[in-house]
């Protein structure tokens, strides 16, 4: 485990201070890297529509489409299964990943499903999902938690088990029970591998429920991006496109404030 | 009084024994080191009397003639990397033990202020261990492993890890404390300076099997800051007598080195 050292301090503050110098150019490069990309987007993209639809025709995109009254309902058909799925999934996963790693029974008895489900796509459920519970709000219910589940399971466990055992010892030595040790020490100091899981089972759920929509369903966000493609509506699939990459960025960007908020002692959060 | 009674133990998959029937007392009070050269076991040693290992032979340890095998507070543990739970500020990190003891919050913050105070840290109650100095940080260690009010101190190392000029203020600081507290200490280092400076004796330990070799019994009188204790002649006498007693050690544990046991330390 990283002790910090006087060192460690001055290195950091050397990379932040060199950062900050810095500051002015990184973003002029960000925005000029954007804008280039869009001119030349729109250029080609006028060359032939069909292919990529350009910047101006995907700005009307957005007007029709908010106005002729099917990105909202699809928009929030999908939110619901969304949200209920992942909270859902947390709910079960954080606490059965934690309870995996401190009971070796449990973790050695339903390892071979952990494992083997996350390993198979489950967009490979979907069509036996279908015949189970149908093409509505259970679908994208069901899909968004298998997809989330196990990947949340398994960061967690792995998590609590990868516990620094410098800090085991403390609660050991100074007598902790069981859930002392896993309250004091396994919850916090699994707390960056939580937040791991939190967001890989987000952008997991995210592509669950897309698929599900896509294939199967017959509203959501995913079948109107299908819808609009048959059609040939680029500018308008764009629109979608970009929609759901806005939202991805969002909640995980969320996640990590909410990771930083909730490790005051760290000065920046470790992980991916 | 530390009762430690014929521990032995061994490490699966390896032949010879890591501690061979090693027994000893200290007495009420009593400040006594363990020195040896690396594999001779003394943190092995350490961590079963702490209860952090459980010995895989036989043996016991008793603290005022009561057997207590496992982790207890009345046996506190400082350690080599001070192991401070980062997500608690000092003064949560010292209160740690007595809130797993079921103290109240008010009761536990202050007794912890004290403690805090009594090792000089009173301005850093708040401070994460991120934003302490090493010697600052064991600071901390010793505050919270004298929070539980043990009856006996483990120490693994504790200032093995820090620069000199702080190690040597910190040997001084730690004197104080134990006249204060009149804890039983049990001092686990490789340094002989400091196993002399603050020790009422010394055990020197041998490996291959770890066994204790030889006793050493330091006279310079307390409390020893009050004077040049480390310029005295019995001092260098000391570290002379230690000195070739740890070079045997190492010698003759040379030729079975790559047979020793998988533990570090």
């Amino acid at each position: 485990m990283a002790i910090a050292t006087p060192t460690d301090e001055v290195l950091e503050t050397s990379i932040l201070g060199r950062a900050r110098n810095l500051r002015g150019s990184p973003r002029i490069i960000r925005v000029g890297s954007v804008l280039f990309v869009l001119a030349m987007w729109e250029v080609i993209g006028r060359a032939n529509p069909l292919f990529t639809s350009y910047p101006t025709e995907v700005a009307s995109g957005v007007l029709e489409l908010m106005t002729d009254g099917r990105l909202a309902p699809a928009l929030l058909t999908t939110l619901q299964g969304l949200g209920a799925g992942y909270f859902i999934a947390i709910a079960i996963g954080i606490p059965l990943g934690f309870a995996m790693a401190r009971i070796r029974t449990l973790d050695i008895a339903l390892n071979p499903y952990v494992a083997a489900l996350y390993a198979t796509p489950r967009i490979a459920i979907i069509p036996l999902l279908v015949l189970w519970v149908g093409v509505g709000f259970q679908l994208r219910l069901t899909i968004v938690v298998l997809s989330a589940v196990f990947p949340v399971i398994i960061n967690v466990r792995d998590g609590a088990k990868e516990v620094d055992r410098n800090y085991m010892d403390v609660a050991k030595s100074l007598a902790a029970g069981r859930w002392q040790t896993l309250r004091t020490v396994v919850l916090p100091g699994s707390l960056p591998y939580v937040f791991v899981a939190l967001r890989i089972g987000a952008q997991r759920a995210m592509i669950g429920v897309i698929v599900a929509e896509m294939t199967s369903a017959i509203a959501g966000t995913g079948r109107l991006l299908l819808d609009l493609a048959r059609v040939y509506q680029t500018d308008k699939v764009m629109v979608i496109i970009f929609i759901i990459g806005f939202f991805s960025i969002f909640v995980t960007s969320t996640l990590r404030m909410l990771q930083t908020k909730a490790s005051p002692w760290r000065a920046e959060s470790r992980g991916g | 009084m530390l009762k430690i009674d014929s521990v032995t133990h061994s490490f699966p998959g390896v032949a010879h024994r890591v501690l061979d029937n090693v027994s000893l007392e200290v007495p009420e009070g009593g400040f006594f080191s363990l020195i040896g050269p690396s594999g001779c076991g003394k943190t092995t040693l350490l961590r079963i009397v702490a209860g952090l290992l459980a010995p895989a032979g036989s043996g016991e340890v008793y603290v005022d003639g009561v057997s207590l095998i496992g982790p207890s507070p009345e046996k506190a543990m400082v350690f080599q990397h001070f192991n401070l739970l980062p997500w608690r500020t000092a003064l949560d990190n010292v209160a740690y033990g007595p809130e797993l003891q079921g103290v109240p919050k008010k009761e536990r913050h202050e007794l912890a202020r004290k403690q805090l105070q009594a090792v000089g840290l009173e301005q850093y109650v708040n401070h994460y261990p991120s934003q302490l100095s090493g010697g600052m940080q064991q600071r901390v260690g010793l505050a919270r492993a004298l929070a539980v009010e043990p009856k006996v101190l483990l120490m693994d190392e504790p200032f093995g890890s820090l620069d000199a000029l702080t190690r040597e203020y910190l040997q001084t600081e730690l004197q104080k404390l134990c006249e204060k507290s009149k804890v039983t200490v049990l001092f686990v280092t490789h340094s002989i300076d400091e196993a002399i400076y603050l020790s009422d004796r010394i055990l020197v330990m041998g490996r291959n099997p770890g066994r204790i070799v030889r006793e050493l019994e330091v006279e310079l009188p307390r409390p020893r800051w009050s004077y040049r204790a480390r310029s005295e002649p019995s001092f260098a006498k000391l570290r002379d007598q230690l000195w070739d007693q740890l070079q045997n050690e190492m010698a003759e544990g040379e030729g079975q080195e790559g047979s020793r046991g998988g533990h570090s330390e």
